[in-house]
């Protein structure tokens, strides 16, 4: 799926549009008053340029609104951000004598003045670097939450040659997801392997899946049995553009060789984009893949399993969620609510403990049939409060390996002044237990992992399994 | 992304859909009071108009969307030139498309049938006439049948055009097929897919070529027609699916995209046939939609980009023309309907009058004092 840099996991399928359609001015958000940043309401206009006063506005926004903004120490997040100023000055070779941590006292108000006055007395001296230093400074303020739902999302202009559905970077998937590369939270096992080519350079270059990558650029990916950041290349982001240079060994052969990938567009085969795929299996399970959970998401699952029970006896239904992006948790919940009724899906819970109930949509027809749901580390947010609800509520059963573990709660939008969005969780999901998922991810009941055995010889052993426990 | 439901203002409401799209800001418009049933503005040129539905069905590949049809049925509604002045007026569309139509447009406050009322000037099956004559090929926007472009198609018929616009099945609200089956937007459960556009514009070109394949074995007229002498024209995602049509089936001999973010992959090599873009003022160069700045780069051959001020999404469809019974009030500063019919139909017949029918036309060389709305891209129309 194309995924550019504003785009993260997760959001990227409700916010990859169909068509790309212009967008007109916007009307001004009002902010209501007494609050640093208000939801955006239409389309956002042009973004202009980052400011330090657009990092106040997002410094007291994330005060105002984030889950622990009310708690948290302030300091941590102007510490982070004056490190990453302090770095882009070295690193543009323009260091500055001033360039030197203020004070902080923990006044949220008096240490942001302290923080502005010494970032205009920087920033002052190296103009042509103002802008890149309000962009790493505001980056870096974000991340201090150490929130995988957290970001900074700015209005980055596609390819221009690109075309709705093409994917950008090298064209294959690897068994370390995008997540674990960029340091999250679940363990990636050793080898590295190709687990699917999807077209671009990977396929002009013959990889197939199965092969396995015993180096990028130079480096190992595993180190005593850890992933290393090196594989983080496999993962570029548009305009990123180097090439990244594989070591792959082909084990049925014995082959060894080394190919180098540039990154780029590719075009995807539109049918393989859509959300939800359906197909009868051994004459009575309903099959049915979903790839992320936009708004009609339920619906559209429902459907797909009435037409495959129409005119026969369906004894079950396999759900592929390995690969689902997440999105809306009320369509999360709706799906649940076909499984049971009368239950929680999960809770939102405040700083200060109080909590939500998501509740079963009891409207929703019970499909009153074994499930087992197929999942794996690319199964985020929305998809882990899905899994939870099966496992918790004893729905089914889940087959694969371990889900992301990024569920921190659902990310809310904030319009910043330069027309940028910062996003960001107010609660915290919780699992039916009230246990937390975010970070520890939903164990399967049945572990089976994918080898590069199964990749190269095209099994799915999880989906096999997955048959099996229906038809025991 | 979704904008299935109604925004607030002005004919953004019918501007529904993926692949639509420039929401405009939201006017200060008072609200109108609905009147009578519309009578689309007459057709400007020498012909009386005929009209008639062909039902096609192809065999060769299962419906794109209802995956329970194992075969692609086309609703084909051909206008043309005829002798006959007098007879039934065809329908404008079943009172059963129009509440389907307001319904999934999210219209409320008028009767579901207003749009059956409408009344159009070609006679309903015709005796056609005349000889070598061009043919056009239309698709709709997302969500609209052809109907939605009916003023349009019988204005080119007026001027000696054979016109055959296509309902693609499940990619509108509504297509009554043979039997008062009704096929309603099944592609609207999946228009926020990526990837969603190429599929629809890959599945109308299949959808144009078969019909080009059949036309002459499935209506008696089509002798009258000079087959190396076809264009292609759509609004929104139907403009999409006209350029995907000619680079797919050189049939297809000149396009014009009304509105239309495009989707189909010009070959490097690039596509030489004529080709114009007719914009909305979103559609200028360097705007959110990258798509008609990468296709400009790869058309070769003649080619225009004309921006109308004032114009909107729906400006080259009836909609402006039926606004005033579905109580929507354009915005201020906004091309009337009639203004809206006759800027389209003026410059639609222009394209084809050069390309198809090789009458040079000195409205496409620049601008024109009597169309001062329009403006000539990528030179002469600077970001809006």
């Amino acid at each position: 799926m194309t995924s550019f840099r504003a785009a993260a996991a997760g959001l990227a399928l409700l916010l990859a549009a169909a068509c790309t359609a212009p967008t007109p001015p916007r009307s001004q958000a009002s902010a209501a008053a007494g609050t640093a940043c208000a939801r955006p309401s239409g389309p956002l206009g042009a973004e202009t340029a980052t400011t330090i006063d657009v990092i106040e506005q997002a410094y007291f926004c994330i005060l105002d609104r984030y889950y622990s903004g009310a708690t948290l120490d302030a300091r941590s997040l102007l510490t982070s951000g004056f490190i990453a100023l302090t770095q882009e000055l070295n690193r543009n070779g323009r260091d500055v004598p001033e360039a030197t941590m203020p004070a902080l006292t923990g006044d949220r108000k008096a240490d942001w003045t302290a923080f502005e006055a010494a970032y205009r007395k920087i920033t002052d001296q190296v103009p042509e670097l103002r802008d890149k230093l309000a962009v790493v400074t505001l980056e870096a303020v974000v991340s201090a939450l150490g929130d995988n739902h957290a970001q900074w999302m700015r209005d980055v202009k596609p390819p221009p040659d690109s075309y709705d559905g093409d994917g950008y970077g090298l064209g294959l998937q690897v068994n370390v997801t995008g997540l674990q590369a960029d340091g999250g939270p679940g363990v990636a096992l050793p080898p590295l392997f190709v687990t699917a080519v999807q077209g671009g350079a990977a396929q002009a270059a013959g990889l197939r899946p199965g092969d396995i990558i015993e180096s990028i650029n130079g480096s190992a990916p595993f180190v005593e049995g850890k992933a290393t950041p090196a594989i983080a290349a496999l993962y570029p982001q548009y305009p990123e553009a180097r090439p990244v240079r594989l070591r792959l060994l082909r084990q049925a052969t014995g082959h060894r060789w080394t190919a180098t990938l540039k990154p780029g567009l590719y075009p995807q085969d539109p049918a393989a984009l859509q959300v939800v795929r359906s197909e009868l299996l051994e004459d009575d399970i309903a099959y049915v893949r979903l790839r992320g959970f936009p708004s009609d998401a339920a619906k559209r699952v429902f459907n797909a399993i009435t037409r495959l029970r129409t005119g026969r006896t369906l004894s079950g239904v396999v759900l592929d969620l390995r690969g689902n992006g997440g999105g809306s948790p009320s369509e999360a919940t709706r799906l649940v609510s076909a499984f049971v009724h009368g239950q929680a899906t999960g809770y939102q819970c405040a700083v200060d403990g109080t909590c939500e109930t998501m509740r079963t949509d009891d409207t929703v027809e019970l499909l009153n049939l074994p499930l087992v749901v197929l999942i794996n580390s690319d199964c985020p947010s929305a998809c882990e409060h899905f899994s939870s609800a099966v496992k918790d509520l004893r729905l089914g059963r889940l087959v694969g390996t371990r889900t992301a573990g990024a569920i921190p709660g659902p990310a809310q939008s904030y319009l910043l002044a330069n027309n940028t969005l910062l996003r960001f969780p107010t609660t915290r999901h919780l699992g039916p237990n009230r246990e937390v998922i975010d970070r520890i991810g939903v164990p399967p009941d049945h572990h089976v992992p994918l080898t590069p055995e199964d990749a190269a010889a095209g099994r799915d052993p999880a989906l096999a399994k997955a048959l099996t426990l229906l038809h025991k | 992304m979704r904008q299935l439901l109604a925004v607030a203002a002005g004919l953004a409401v019918l501007a529904a859909s993926a692949c639509t799209a420039p929401t405009p800001p939201r006017p200060a418009g008072v609200a109108a009071t609905p009147t009578g049933p519309v009578t689309l503005p007459a057709p400007t040129g020498d012909h009386p108009v005929g009209t008639t539905v062909l039902y096609l069905k192809d065999a060769s590949r299962p419906d794109p969307w209802n995956l329970d049809a194992d075969a692609r049925e086309l609703k084909v509604t051909l206008w043309y030139p005829t002798g006959q002045r007098d007879g039934q007026r065809a329908p404008y569309m079943t009172p059963k498309e129009s509440e389907l139509l307001l319904k999934g447009s999210r219209i409320t406050g008028v009767p579901y049938d207003t749009l059956s009322k409408t009344r159009t000037h070609a006679v309903e099956d015709a005796e056609p006439t005349g000889r070598r004559l061009p043919l056009v090929v239309l698709s709709p926007g997302f969500t609209k049948p052809v109907s939605t472009l009916t003023s349009l198609a019988e204005d080119l018929a007026s001027r000696g055009y054979v016109v055959a616009g296509i309902d693609h099945p499940y990619e509108n609200y509504a297509t009554t097929l043979p039997g008062g089956r009704v096929a309603e937007c099944i592609a609207c459960d999946s228009d926020g897919d990526p990837g969603f556009g190429m599929g629809v514009v890959q599945g109308r070109a299949a959808d144009v070529s078969f019909l080009l394949d059949r036309l002459p074995s499935e209506w008696d007229g089509s002798d009258r027609i000079d087959r190396s002498r076809i264009a292609m024209a759509g609004q929104s995602i139907g403009g999409a699916s006209t350029l995907a049509a000619m680079v797919k089936d050189p049939r297809v001999r000149a396009g014009i995209d009304m509105d239309g973010t495009t989707y189909a992959r010009i070959p490097k090599s690039g596509l030489t046939r004529p080709f114009m873009f007719i914009g909305s003022p979103q559609h200028v160069p360097g705007g959110r939609d990258i798509s008609w700045d990468r296709d400009w780069k790869l058309l070769t051959g003649w080619k225009r980009w004309v921006v109308l001020t004032g114009a909107n999404h729906q400006s080259s469809t009836d909609l402006p023309l039926l606004g005033s019974v579905l109580g929507i009030t354009l915005p201020y500063g906004a091309l009337s309907g009639a203004r809206s019919a006759e800027l389209t139909r003026t410059y639609v017949a222009a394209f084809l009058d050069q390309n198809l029918k090789s009458q040079r036309q000195p409205l496409l060389e620049g601008p024109s004092s009597r169309y001062p709305e329009v403006r000539f891209c990528p030179v002469a129309c600077g970001r809006s």
